[in-house]
């Protein structure tokens, strides 16, 4: 298979994630869209490095893969946090920056 | 026929039909199981790609760690709440109609262009060379990652400690 | 010997250096009579300059100082300067010897103002004697205008000096307005001027005349247009309104600028630009013909008066249209002289009604009588006045009035000549009623007549000698005038017919001998003698409807216009404005609904920017 179909799956993936991210209404539910976005960039990352033949895109999967355990790790802590203060985890009910 | 296109096709297959009940799902527990089900497919995409090193992080972090981590705040803003939370959409029609947007113009791109076919020949021992580069050409974001890491840590036991 | 123009501008720099002083330093001017000391001070060093200016000019000294002020590439579009020559300089002692007069005078006449007050007055005066003389001194246009602006504004300061007093304030307002009206005219004949000639410059103006570089066409409009602030600033007829009306302002501003100075400056433009009126004769005849019948309109004007002060306007108003006659017959240095010999003797008319009204506390002449015994000093200076006015022989106005007779009738004007000679009679009739009646006969009842000036006494006295001293000086100039151009007939410009002498003596003395008979005599009754003339007295005593008829124009037309511009600026242009701010408002309302809080929208903004983005640099760029 070539590097098309690699890039096309990821597009695909990338596209629902945003999809994901856009319309659902509980946060944990948008971590998991913003989830299948950067998983991907993954994919993508690894499919630019065998067909390179530069292992640089695989070793940045490794730092991509790590900076996203720490932010879902943070994320989820954060929605805890807003759950405790306000009561709610719907991103609807969280509009006090509205203008 | 090689063996190659057709596990491509089916990995492919898992990981888009997964990531589609992710985010069409109500109930998101199941949510998360379907996440984990993608996660895991795209493990396979990575040993098809002759990525082992990589596959063996991604079970291991994304759909151990992530998974757990989700699973444990929906536990807990579950019970907090009380019951299950189901969920609706919204503005369905406006991000079907960005993402799918988003999705022809990217693989519009892709398409115009020509990308290579064939793979070139692995570079040896793959994972034996990542592990050289972390240390040497990518010395430097290797420490910065774990400054970070440092900094996530001391950021999570402030938002654990109890209110006051 | 110092240069004549170094002597020209110092009297030119004194009044303006003692105004700069009164107006920065406050606490001086507030201070009342040190201000005023100081304002006749440098008054009087100005006019010891114009003096030996005058006399340097006379011995051939000639001067023409510069300054560029407006930096243009091919040298400076104008100049600030001082042009010293024979008519300036004469001008120039006029202004200043009848400025520090005036102001030495002011000192008694004012003396019961509040020291703030004074300080204001002897301000506006020091601007006032600049502004003047930077006008007669001016090069060129330029600096004629700007001062012939600030001249109108020192009027409108001055006669509104007492501005708590609601008809004052009116007066100087009219008086702007009116002069105004003419002022547009010079100002777009000045720039007509300098479109047809390049340059504003008086000298260079008249090198490109008289070497016939200047095209003829068009020049009528352009000295119309210049002519017409002349008869703004000159009251000639239409625009002569405002002069009754300014006698408002303190009577020692009356005498300075409403008599010897300001109003003068119409005629002496005329007589400064008089080689660029020559080109045009058919201008130069309406100049004539207005002037002799604004001479003849304000004279019968003067003859129902009963204020004093309004009896001297009118008739200053027709002594400026003598004056203007003379230069429409084409003899301009003949209306010249009688502006200088007017603004002395009538310099002096003004102070002695000046006295008067102080001692009596009244302007009306009926409430006045048999001053002659109570104010002998006042008395005789003003007879002195009065008889230079008529024209009688031996007095200051005898022989420049006849030249000016002399001069209409030589440049062909009939009609004018005979308006003018009917203005003589009446000029003499007139004056010698106001000295019958208020200097003859029995003092008048108390309480008659409204107070009108300051002061006032139940029994009248010369005048203290800050006052009596300015009276005295002027009067000996009168009559040293008459003497002199007796004794030494200065050369002829024309040759006038031998009868015009006599003629003007016998109108003089027909006129002396009337105003004896009806009001002294009583031989004939004056309330018959005014009946006969019912028609003329009627329309005189409602001045000829004219300020009705500018009342009228006013309210309809010119604030009828300012309503209607007022409608459009409201309506439209606001409307406009209004119209594309509401249109902000409302796109800025329906806008901010893009910040809706939710970081959803805003990842749906981005997505559709990347969206766009890699449309733009696959697609179109």
């Amino acid at each position: 298979m070539g590097l098309q179909g690699y890039l096309m799956l990821a597009g695909a993936l990338f596209a629902i994630g945003l999809f994901g991210v856009i319309t659902r209404r509980n946060t944990i539910g948008i971590l998991l869209g913003i989830e299948l976005m950067l998983n991907a960039v993954n994919i993508n990352l690894v499919a630019f490095a065998r067909f390179n033949g530069d292992p640089a895109g695989m070793i940045f999967t490794v730092f991509t893969i790590s900076i996203t355990v720490a932010e879902v790790a943070l994320g989820l802590a954060l929605v805890i946090l807003i759950f405790r203060v306000r009561r709610t985890v719907i991103a609807d009910h969280l509009d006090i920056l509205r203008g | 026929m090689s063996l190659e296109p057709i596990a491509f096709a089916a990995l492919g297959a898992v990981v888009l039909a997964s990531a589609l009940a992710v985010v069409l799902t109500k109930n998101l527990f199941h949510s998360v199981l379907y996440l984990a089900l993608s996660l895991t497919a795209t493990a396979g995409i990575f040993l098809t790609l002759d990525a082992e090193f990589l596959a063996a992080v991604q079970l291991l972090l994304y759909a151990g760690g992530v998974i757990t981590i989700v699973v444990f705040a929906i536990v807990v803003t579950e019970r907090l709440v009380g019951d299950r939370i189901t969920q609706t959409s919204r503005h369905l029609v406006n991000g079907g109609l960005v993402a799918g947007a988003l999705l022809i113009a990217v693989w519009g791109v892709v398409r115009s262009v020509p990308l290579p076919l064939a793979r070139p020949p692995l570079p040896g021992d793959v994972t034996r060379a990542i592990g050289e580069a972390l240390l040497t050409r990518f010395v430097l974001p290797f420490e910065l990652l774990g400054v970070l890491f440092l900094a996530a840590l001391l950021g999570a036991i402030y938002f654990a400690r109890p209110d006051e | 010997m110092t240069d004549v123009g170094t002597l020209a501008l110092t009297a030119l720099l004194l009044p303006a250096a003692a105004f700069l002083l009164l107006s920065v330093a406050v606490p001086l001017r507030r201070s009342g009579r040190p201000a005023a000391y100081v304002s006749v001070l440098f008054a009087a060093g100005a006019l010891s300059s114009a003096v030996r200016a005058w006399w340097g000019s006379t011995r051939g000294g000639f001067s023409l100082w510069l300054w560029p002020w407006i930096p243009m590439e091919a040298g400076p579009l104008t100049s600030l300067g001082v042009l010293a020559d024979a008519d300036s300089t004469l001008m120039l002692v006029l202004v200043a010897g009848v400025s520090f007069l005036v102001q030495l005078y002011s000192l008694g006449y004012l003396a019961d103002e509040p020291a703030p007050s004074l300080g204001r007055y002897y301000t506006y005066q020091s601007l006032f004697a600049f502004s003047m003389m930077g006008l007669v001194l001016a090069p060129n246009f330029v600096q004629l205008f700007v001062c012939w602006e600030l001249v109108g504004l020192c009027s409108y300061l001055l006669i509104g000096y007492w501005y708590q007093r609601p008809e004052a304030a009116r007066a100087a307002v009219k008086a702007f307005w009116t002069t105004k009206a003419g002022d547009v005219g010079l100002l777009i004949g000045i720039v007509l001027l300098y479109r047809q000639a390049g340059t504003f410059d008086f000298l260079q103006l008249l090198e490109l005349v008289d070497a016939g570089r200047l095209p003829l066409a068009g020049l009528g409009v352009i000295t119309f247009c210049i002519y017409l602030g002349a008869v703004g600033k000159s009251a000639q007829f239409p625009l002569h309104v405002w002069l009754p009306d300014a006698m408002e302002g303190p009577t020692p501003v009356s005498a300075l600028i409403h008599a010897a100075t300001m109003v003068t400056a119409g005629v002496y433009l005329l007589v400064r630009t008089a080689w660029l009126f020559d080109k045009t004769p058919e201008v130069l005849e309406i100049v004539g013909w207005v002037g002799a019948f604004t001479a003849l309109l304000a004279a019968t004007l003067a003859c129902v008066q009963s204020d004093i002060k309004r009896v001297l306007a009118y008739s200053t108003v027709s002594q400026l249209g003598y004056m203007m006659a003379a230069i429409g017959a084409g003899f301009a240095s003949a209306g010249f002289l009688h502006l200088l010999t007017h603004g002395a003797f009538k310099a002096l008319l003004f102070l002695g009604a000046g006295a008067v009204i102080h001692a009596v506390g009244s302007n009306d002449i009926f409430a006045m009588g048999g001053l002659r015994r109570a104010m002998p000093q006042t008395f005789i200076v003003f007879l002195v006045g009065t008889l230079s006015l008529a024209g009688i022989p031996l007095f200051g106005g005898f022989f420049s009035k006849e030249e000016i007779l002399g001069a209409v009738w030589v440049g062909g004007l009939g009609i004018p000549f005979a308006m003018l000679a009917l203005a003589a009679f009446l000029t003499a009739f007139y004056m010698f009623r106001v000295v019958f009646i208020a200097f003859f006969g029995a003092p008048a009842a108390p309480g008659h007549g409204a107070p009108g000036g300051p002061g006032g006494a139940a029994h009248p006295h010369d005048a203290p000698a800050s006052m009596s001293v300015p009276l005295w000086i002027l009067a000996l100039a009168s009559v040293a005038i008459g003497v002199g151009f007796a004794v030494k007939h200065p050369e002829a410009e024309l040759a006038a017919p031998a009868w015009i002498t006599p003629l003007a003596v016998a109108l003089a003395l027909g006129g002396i001998l009337l105003a004896w008979l009806t009001y002294h005599r009583r031989a004939i009754d004056a309330g018959r003698l005014s009946d006969a003339f019912a028609l003329v007295r009627d329309a005189a005593a409602n001045r000829f409807w004219l300020d009705d008829a500018f009342l009228v124009i006013y309210r309809r037309v010119i604030l009828g216009f300012s309503r209607l511009v007022g409608w459009i600026d409201r309506y439209l242009v606001d409307g406009v404005v209004n119209l594309l701010s509401a249109w902000a408002l409302g796109a800025g309302d329906r806008l901010r609904r893009i910040q809706s809080g939710q970081p959803q929208d805003y990842v749906y903004g981005v997505a559709l920017g990347v969206l766009l983005l890699i449309v733009w640099f696959r697609w179109l760029a």
